[in-house]
């Protein structure tokens, strides 16, 4: 058990610590701009509100005069639901198909370990980079707000890492779908970020269109907001849980897709 | 028990037959060689045999497990190693990662034992790897988890000479202690050198299952004659002659008759040198194949 987790990590590991150091980075660059921006004696919000509504629900801007509404926009609305929403995507559509687009799949499928355990274990080994990069930003984060002299609720923080998981694993679930049922892995991975990309638009136009409203149901972005968790505070359970459904139901597709397969 | 046991096993794509209704049996401890040109249908039957792609008809089996039942094959991959034509691992991982993978899931108890005989550069990541040394990682991997059955398909293409012979001698040893090795081939002297049996494949089905000396004894000999005189038509007057080439000098055939015809015949002429000896397998191989596939056969003949 797990071999395929362990061997997969690893080989991941230096990408993960290299994408988990980069987006700490920039996380710190944004809150580090912060101060230049409250302190500037422009009313930024008075200004904001002069924007199209489609364009402030496509970003998630609230205010920008707090630190919370600063970064669900710049950091969390932007990296976590597009940038990482795309890369999990895109990296759980490469998983599959790479290996039989390159001829790997039949050496690993002639090992005694069945097709399930096999798709489940490489896709699992996803969760590592999703915890490492929430963890390693979230702690950027922490660390860089109290630098510059400002102050977050800590459980806001906590909340808006936590449940980008489940939002994050959807994402991969979908791009695993499409990884399964290409034959070509470039369509494949393609097709990811199409689909995710749509997927949020979608939410995105819905949201302020009457009448549309119910699409955003459709899109995984809907169960996932950032700024209602840092600027209010308020989350849903069981936006969280309707996500981690849509991911077990996708999963289970996958495999009945894989398991039949023809390699 | 047989080690493999197939019967009437077809696997069609649509319109396209793949393997069209094979049955053989591979004894235990047996070398057999699963002998083709390119297209002939023998990756597509081992990929069948290993339950990478469901067969269209018929049945096999794998050290006893149905290679449709997925729990009863994956019981029986445990002591199964296997060497695909199209070898590839993670470019960016080390061999000796790799190795350790493989190693955690079916064990390597031969590890270093291979590595003393195969020696790709296991420190260094597989990108660097020529394909002679990806080949020898993968002939470790085949091998290290002490398998009842070894299945390799095409197993010494990208090895160099040197490493094929140590690989036709190892093939040999592994044989001497029990394993059952099944492999495809379109190397006719490799087959010859390694094999008890060969199964000969055209057009996804089974033309002829031989012990190698059968397929030795039905060629006949090779007889080449040195002669001043001009022999050739009364050559190929008698019985059991066939294929008379002359160039200069020297006439060559395939002989099946007994040695006394031949010889009382040949004591009319002045015979400056007489040579007899085991046809080429390419001439017995030409046999099953017949001429419509010469082209195909000369470039094989070319490898040996």
């Amino acid at each position: 058990m797990f071999e395929t987790v362990q061997y997969e990590v690893q080989r991941r590991q230096r990408g993960t610590i290299a994408l988990t150091v980069g987006i700490a980075a920039v996380a710190a660059f944004f809150v580090a701009l912060f101060p230049s921006f409250s302190s500037s004696g422009i009313d930024i919000d008075q200004m904001l509100e002069a924007w199209p509504p489609a364009l402030q629900e496509a970003f998630g801007i609230e205010t920008l005069a707090t630190i919370e509404g600063f970064l669900a926009v710049e950091l969390y609305n932007f990296v976590w639901v597009i940038v990482l929403g795309l890369y999990f995507a895109y990296s759980a559509a490469s998983v599959i198909a790479d290996d039989i687009e390159r001829d790997r799949m039949d050496l690993l499928l002639s090992l005694p370990v069945s097709r399930s355990q096999l798709l489940f274990e490489k896709v699992g080994s996803l969760l590592a980079p999703i915890v490492l990069i929430n963890l390693g930003v979230a702690v950027a984060v922490y660390a860089s707000i109290l630098a510059i002299g400002e102050s977050i609720a800590l459980s806001r923080l906590v909340m808006v890492h936590l449940l980008s998981v489940p939002y994050l694993l959807a994402c991969a679930a979908i791009g695993l779908i499409l990884s399964v049922t290409v034959t070509r892995a470039d369509v494949g991975k393609r097709l990811a970020l199409a689909v995710i990309f749509v997927l949020y638009l979608l939410d995105s136009i819905a949201a302020t269109v009457d009448g549309l409203g119910f699409i955003r149901y459709l899109s995984p972005t809907y169960y996932y907001n950032p700024t209602e968790i840092l600027v209010h505070g308020t989350y849903g359970i069981g936006d969280a849980a309707i996500l981690l459904v849509i991911t077990i139901v996708l999963l289970g597709i996958a495999r009945s897709i894989f398991v039949r397969r023809d390699i | 028990m047989n080690p493999i046991d197939v019967k009437a096993l077809s696997k069609s794509y649509g319109d396209v037959v793949g393997i069209d209704s094979l049955t053989f049996s591979v004894k235990p401890g047996e070398v057999f060689g699963f002998l083709g040109p390119n297209g002939a249908g023998k990756t597509t039957a081992i990929r069948t045999l290993l339950g990478l792609q469901s067969p269209t008809s018929g049945k096999a089996h794998v050290l006893g497990a149905s290679i449709t039942d997925e729990s009863e094959l994956l019981e029986a991959k445990t002591r199964i190693g296997y060497l695909p034509s199209d070898l590839a691992f993670n470019e960016s991982v080390s061999g000796k990662r790799v190795l350790d993978y493989h190693a955690s899931i079916k064990g390597d108890s031969r590890r270093a034992e291979l590595l003393e005989i195969f020696t790709p550069p296991i420190d260094r990541p597989i990108r660097e790897y020529s394909t002679g040394n990806e080949q020898m990682l993968g002939i470790v991997q085949a091998f290290m988890h002490d398998p009842d059955l070894v299945i390799m398909d095409e197993p010494t293409s990208g090895l160099d000479p040197l490493k094929q012979e140590r690989f036709n001698q190892f093939i040999t040893n592994e044989r001497d202690r029990g394993t059952t090795i099944f492999f495809s081939s379109h190397v006719l002297s490799e087959v010859r050198r390694v094999c008890d049996r060969v199964g000969i494949l055209r057009d996804g089905a089974l033309v002829g299952l031989e012990t190698i000396e059968s397929l030795l004894n039905q060629g006949g000999k090779r007889v080449q004659i040195q002669t001043p005189d001009t022999i050739e038509s009364q050559i190929e007057a008698l019985d059991g002659v066939f294929s008379v080439i002359s160039f200069g000098e020297t006439v060559q055939f395939t002989y099946t008759g007994t040695y006394n015809n031949l010889i009382s015949e040949l004591q009319q002429y002045d015979i400056v040198d007489i040579n007899i000896s085991e046809p080429p397998l390419e001439d017995i191989f030409m046999h099953y194949y017949g001429s419509e596939t010469e082209p195909d056969t000369e470039t094989e003949a070319a490898h040996v």
